[in-house]
């Protein structure tokens, strides 16, 4: 296929400007053993675009209707405030696409048919090879399977409908976030190589609404889901995050939980609970941002430079090594880490020290 | 029979007119006979047996002595059947006695083994043993009842052998294909049953019901299966069928009642049939846990003169006599069993279980391995030894006989459920103590251990000395993260009530505070207390006197502990529901509910306040002391006070209405008590909150200000109209109501209480210290409250107020030890104290408790241990936070710290 193949040549021609996005694929390569098709997709580019469609489906009940409000703008400003996107670069399309309403200023469509159409169309003219789209779903879902539904103002979209009219996105990385209730089923559709499908449930009879969403947005809120201290969000951090806290929300409560999120990245349609970099799901995921990457090498010395590769070096082995830990004793493996962080670590502080005096 | 019935019925309706239409259908009933059928075509046998399977049982008897030709004999088992069922047991014998001629007892094996059935119930085994002997032995194929009745009934005179050998005939007669009435399967599961074969049993009853859903007997043989399993739900379900095919069916009722301690279920057996016996002895057994002791022993007593034989009865009496040490007593009780039924094993089981159920588990043991020692083959001896000795802290031995019990005997529920807890025992952790020994989850010992072991060793050192008196220890103590395994730890069985925790004398059990929302370090301070008065008295404490103890010496623990009910105490003094010493104990076996039980508790504590402020702390120890010994309440009391029972109870109620005055608060009728979890230990909610939900507020209002009219000291009403006020936003006049309910009782500690919703009002006007003023007046009563202390303890530490920030911070953890918040507060607090070894302890739990960033609490933990001088466990912390976060620089600059000193 020749994006694929186009991404390939991309990912080989790498230059120290794409070191991070380099290391960060790498690591993921280093803990697959045998190839999968992860270097070709979520390659993070600091040139390319992030997109994102907020599609909130009508609801009834006050209680129903202030929550998907409340995190359907949540969101979008959210990634407005701490992720760069811009009115250009996210639609909301919410409910009836009421404008009157407290903070419709936000509102681009109403979430029907014709609105999603027509979102998707706009997004299909302006969208470059190795952009990157996230959709994310907020609302009811129903039915199972083939059948299974987002309900949307007017008659329901089907999961198989939907994937249809992803189709078009097919030079793109994308990451879809069901959170509706019996998400499941209209999750499966879409799954398919190179996409992240994150759904807040594991089955259809999963029917009540989730809170999964509330928890999801959380971890983007503030860089809260950042575990790896890089300052960015990854989709499996977020969904660790939002996971962690459902749990512990069903067990605060003293309930049996009525959710259970799963992760589908290999596009084999089976969703893992317990997503890692180590298992079948989570390496894409591992990778996939939901904002740009920043090019950190403009403007330094050579020396800088310099060690900033090297740090890039120390991180990817410490990422292979981590990949790797089951080969080692316990002791031989801490050993290992130790060196390389302490490494690490002084690079830090001498590039640091470079930096500052190229400031001063 | 039948002339004689008609004359009978001629002579009654001369007498009274009503029951001349009795004598017509008796009359026409008796003319149809003649023609061999009833009034409704059928034959007697079939009327009969629909009358009696209905509960007819007057009319079922008349109908099947109508039964002649081949159905005579079964008529008359019938009759017979249908006497016993209303308590008539010499008409049920002689109906059957009558025909069998000669006392040729192979020649009517039916009849003859109805009567020895009779002959049983009423104490007189010897003889039905002869009749089943002779039935059995003169016939080559005996039917399948006679035979099994045979084999129950040479067990229950210990012919243990032999009835093996009876009871194998039937089921193999069941195994040859050769059984096939509803009836004869029910009777060869009983033979199952009693050879042990449990669920040969069950499926056997299975199979009876299912051919025949209106086999009664089957049905209540089958309840009476799962209740000797301890398997409750199933139980009822089997006594209900019987119940929805005949409400009037006494065994069913019976056995329901002992499922579920239905009172009503045995007035209602007792009415069908005066002299049931199983009814008269549950019936018994329930007033004597309440307390109810000379109606019990009416009952035993007519029980005895109708059986002298019953083995239940004998064993209660039995027990009594050896808890109350009456040796010769207990001795009579003993022979006389043994003249009947030598070397029971289940009379001996009912007295371990009796001791145990009295807390005396040492002599529990010692009865247990008697009863198995008497039958090795007797498994719930086995059971009953395991869970004493568990309670007696010798795990190891209990498990041992649990485990045998279990693999002779897997339908016991009780039996397989305290195994089962094994299972989550051997998942937990050993903490010990320099007195205690602690089993716990891995996540309590992380999170629960550091605040516990110091509480427990503070909690020895202040109540030792104070009671001068030093229990056996170490006291093995279990803290349960799920409730069903604290409950079947406790007492078998997955439901326990309210309870939170229980103390067996060495052996605590308790709820994890994880599952909790109420203080559990008052939870923790009242078991102990039980410790020391059980081992005081050998475990002989009543347990209103244990329980008041303990709750009085909570608010002597912390004074924000113990309880605050003086609008329970109003109520309960203005209904005079307050009990007397002689039946305090009832309180708590009686208790109906969470607010009986709850009372019970306070009353109690009462009781313990009244002895130390009239006579001082001393004579309470010398009261406790007086239970180590057998003596009546009047002796104690009088020995200790110098005043009769009577006289206490006098001066209890003087200094009670003494306490009421002080209160001075009027309770209206329309207030019902509040309402919470765990008896006390927890937050209470004012049910008269509820008002609110159900009327306007303009209505709502208006009421409470005419009850205020009626009578100005009526709390509730300040209350409610203060709360009704805040939700309208007309917080002056709110803060009015409210503060006059708070003067009136300070002490209320309901939800929400005055100075909850005051502050809730100044924290909307932007008050801020007056709503932090609130709070420690609502934290001066009130230990369950999480969120307060964490409000004032973060203003402590905001405004360098340390001393304060730790006493909050400690009042959260009281409540709840489990949640980020408090910890990081501590670890804040000890970082601005720069105690970095408190600090350490604050970030070692914190870490536990992270859920959402792992790498940073790592951080702050390695710091924590690089400024307390730990820089290898710095290191360890830290490598493990960089192994997630390599480019964590502050991780990092920790790192260089800790390994060489460096700081960038």
């Amino acid at each position: 296929m020749f994006y694929a193949l186009m991404k390939k040549l991309f990912f080989y021609r790498s230059t120290v400007f794409f070191g991070l996005t380099l290391l960060v694929a790498s690591s993921a390569v280093a803990q697959i053993n045998g190839r999968s098709a992860s270097n070709e997709f979520f390659l993070d580019r600091p040139e390319s675009t992030k997109y994102a469609v907020i599609l909130a489906g009508p609801t009834v009940g006050d209680e129903n209707k202030s929550r998907f409000k409340q995190w359907a703008f949540s969101l979008h400003d959210i990634l407005a405030r701490d992720y760069g996107y811009s009115a250009d670069t996210i639609s909301l399309l919410f409910d009836n696409g009421e404008a009157e309403a407290v903070g419709a200023e936000r509102i681009d469509a109403a979430c029907d048919l014709n609105g999603i159409e027509q979102e998707f169309a706009r997004l299909e003219s302006i969208v470059e090879t190795g952009d990157q789209i996230t959709i994310y779903l907020i609302g009811h879902g129903s039915g199972t399977e083939d059948e299974s539904k987002f309900n949307i103002v007017g008659p329901d979209i089907t999961g198989v409908q939907f994937s249809q009219m992803l189709d078009v996105f097919d030079q793109q990385d994308m990451v879809i976030v069901n959170t509706t209730s019996a998400s499941y089923g209209f999750s499966a559709s879409l799954s398919s190589e190179g996409r992240v499908v994150i759904s807040s449930t594991r089955s259809s009879s999963e029917k009540y609404d989730p809170v999964f969403s509330n928890y999801f947005i959380q971890a983007l809120d503030n860089r809260n889901g950042d575990r790896d201290k890089n300052n960015r969000v990854s989709m499996l951090e977020a969904f660790n995050y939002a996971k962690s806290n459902v749990e512990e929300f069903y067990e605060e409560q003293g309930r049996l939980a009525s959710e259970h999120a799963g992760l589908d990245d290999n596009g084999d349609a089976l969703f893992s609970l317990n997503p890692t970099v180590a298992e079948i799901d989570g390496r894409l995921a591992e990778i996939a941002y939901i904002d740009n990457l920043v090019d950190e090498t403009i403007g330094l010395s050579e020396e800088a430079i310099r060690l900033k590769s090297r740090m890039q070096d120390l991180e990817r082995s410490v990422f292979i090594l981590r990949g790797r830990r089951a080969e080692f004793l316990e002791a031989d493996y801490w050993q290992q880490m130790e060196v390389l962080l302490i490494d690490l670590a002084r690079a830090t502080g001498q590039f640091n020290d470079q930096v500052n005096g190229v400031e001063q | 029979m039948i002339k004689l019935m008609v004359l009978s019925s001629r002579a009654m309706a001369n007498k009274y007119s009503l029951a001349a239409a009795l004598l017509l259908t008796i009359a026409f009933n008796a003319a149809a006979q003649n023609a061999g059928q009833t009034n409704t075509g059928d034959s007697p046998l079939f009327r009969g047996e629909q009358l009696l399977m209905t509960g007819s049982y007057a009319a079922a008897s008349d109908i099947f002595q109508m039964a002649d030709g081949l159905d005579r004999n079964e008529g008359l088992v019938g009759a017979s059947k249908a006497f016993a069922m209303m308590g008539n047991y010499q008409e049920a014998m002689s109906v059957v006695e009558d025909a069998i001629e000669d006392d040729d007892y192979a020649r009517f094996p039916l009849l003859s083994t109805q009567l020895a059935e009779i002959k049983r119930s009423v104490g007189e085994s010897r003889q039905a043993l002869a009749i089943l002997e002779a039935a059995v032995s003169g016939l080559a194929d005996p039917p399948v009842r006679t035979l099994v009745q045979y084999g129950s009934l040479l067990r229950f005179v210990g012919e243990k052998q032999i009835a093996a050998q009876i009871l194998e005939r039937a089921v193999q007669r069941y195994n040859n294909g050769l059984v096939f009435s509803s009836e004869d399967v029910a009777m060869v599961a009983l033979a199952s049953w009693l050879l042990g074969n449990f669920h040969d049993a069950n499926s056997l009853f299975n199979e009876a019901t299912r051919a025949n859903p209106n086999n009664l007997e089957a049905h209540a043989l089958w309840g009476d299966l799962f209740l000797e399993k301890y398997n409750a739900s199933d139980a009822e379900r089997s006594y209900q069928e019987a119940l929805d095919i005949n409400s009037r069916f006494t065994p069913a009722l019976v056995g329901i009642a002992n499922v579920v301690g239905d009172e009503r279920a045995l007035q209602r057996a007792l009415a069908i049939n005066p002299n049931s016996i199983p009814a008269m002895e549950t019936y018994g057994q329930l007033l004597l846990v309440n307390g109810r002791e000379d109606e019990a022993q009416d009952y035993f007593e007519r029980v005895l003169a109708l059986n002298p034989e019953s083995l239940k009865t004998l064993s209660v009496l039995a027990s009594r006599a050896a808890l109350e040490e009456r040796t010769d007593e207990y001795e009579r009780y003993l022979a006389q069993v043994e003249s009947f039924s030598p070397g029971n094993a289940e009379f001996l089981g009912n007295i371990a279980d009796a001791f145990g159920n009295n807390y005396l588990f040492d002599q529990a043991v010692e009865f247990a391995r008697a009863a198995i020692a008497a039958d090795p083959q007797y498994w719930q001896g086995y059971t009953l030894l395991g869970s004493n000795l568990i309670r007696l802290g010798e795990e190891v031995e209990g498990k041992r006989n649990l485990e045998i019990g279990y693999e002779n005997d897997p339908f016991n529920v009780m039996t397989s459920n305290m195994l089962k807890v094994f299972d989550t025992l051997e998942t937990y952790t050993t903490q010990e103590s320099e007195h205690f020994k602690v089993h716990m989850s891995q996540n309590d010992a992380d999170i629960l251990w550091p605040y516990l072991e110091p509480l427990l060793e503070e909690g020895w050192d202040t109540l030792t000395a104070k009671y001068d008196y030093e229990p056996e220890g170490p006291i093995l103590i279990e803290v349960f993260e799920k409730s069903e395994d604290f409950a079947v730890r406790s007492v078998g069985l997955p439901d326990i009530g309210p309870l939170v925790g229980i103390c067996f004398g060495k052996v605590i059990t308790l709820i994890s505070p994880d599952t909790l929302s109420a203080n559990w370090q008052e939870i923790v301070w009242h078991e102990f207390m039980h410790v020391i008065t059980l081992q005081m008295t050998g475990n002989r404490m009543p347990r209103w006197l244990s329980e008041g103890i303990s709750v009085w010496e909570e608010r002597e623990g912390r004074p924000y502990w113990g309880r605050s009910q003086g609008l329970d105490l109003v109520r309960a003094a203005e209904q005079d529901k307050l009990l007397n010493i002689a039946d305090l104990n009832s309180g708590f076996s009686g208790a109906r509910n969470s607010a009986d039980l709850g009372f019970a508790y306070f009353q109690a504590y009462l009781v313990v306040d009244y002895i130390t402020d009239e006579y001082g702390f001393e004579k309470l120890v010398e009261l406790v002391d007086q239970y180590a010994y057998i003596k009546e309440d009047d002796q104690r009391f009088d020995e200790v006070f110098d005043v009769s029972l009577a006289q206490f109870d006098e001066g209890f109620t003087s200094w009670i209405d003494g306490r009421v005055a002080e209160i001075n608060v009027y309770v209206h009728t329309e207030d019902v008590p509040d309402e919470g979890d765990g008896h006390g230990h927890g937050v209470r909610e004012n049910s008269s909150a509820i008002l609110a939900e159900l009327y306007n507020n303009a209505s709502l209002k208006q009421h409470m200000r005419a009850r205020i009219e009626e009578n100005d000291r009526d709390f509730q009403a300040y209350l409610q109209l203060g709360i009704v006020l805040f939700k309208e936003e007309s917080f002056l006049e709110a803060k009015d109501y409210l503060n006059k309910a708070y003067e009136l009782l300070p002490s209320y500690t309901g939800y929400p209480s005055p100075p909850l919703v005051l502050s809730q009002i100044y924290e909307k006007e932007g008050n801020r210290e007056a709503q932090l003023q609130q709070l420690e007046l609502l934290l001066e009563n009130l230990q369950h409250d999480y969120a307060s202390a964490i409000i004032l303890a973060e203003a402590a530490l905001q405004g360098g107020d340390y001393q304060r920030a730790e006493y909050y911070i400690d009042r959260a953890i009281q409540v709840d030890p489990y949640r980020n918040d408090v910890h990081q507060l501590k670890a804040d607090y000890a970082d601005s104290i720069g105690d970095s070894a408190l600090a350490v302890t604050e970030y070692e739990v914190l870490l536990k408790l992270e859920i959402n960033d792992p790498a940073e609490a790592q951080t702050n933990l390695a710091e924590a241990y690089l400024k307390n001088g730990q820089a290898l466990q710095a290191k360890e912390n830290i490598l493990r936070a960089l192994e997630t976060a390599p480019s964590y620089q502050r991780a990092q600059r920790i790192l260089l710290q800790s390994v060489d000193g460096d700081s960038d």
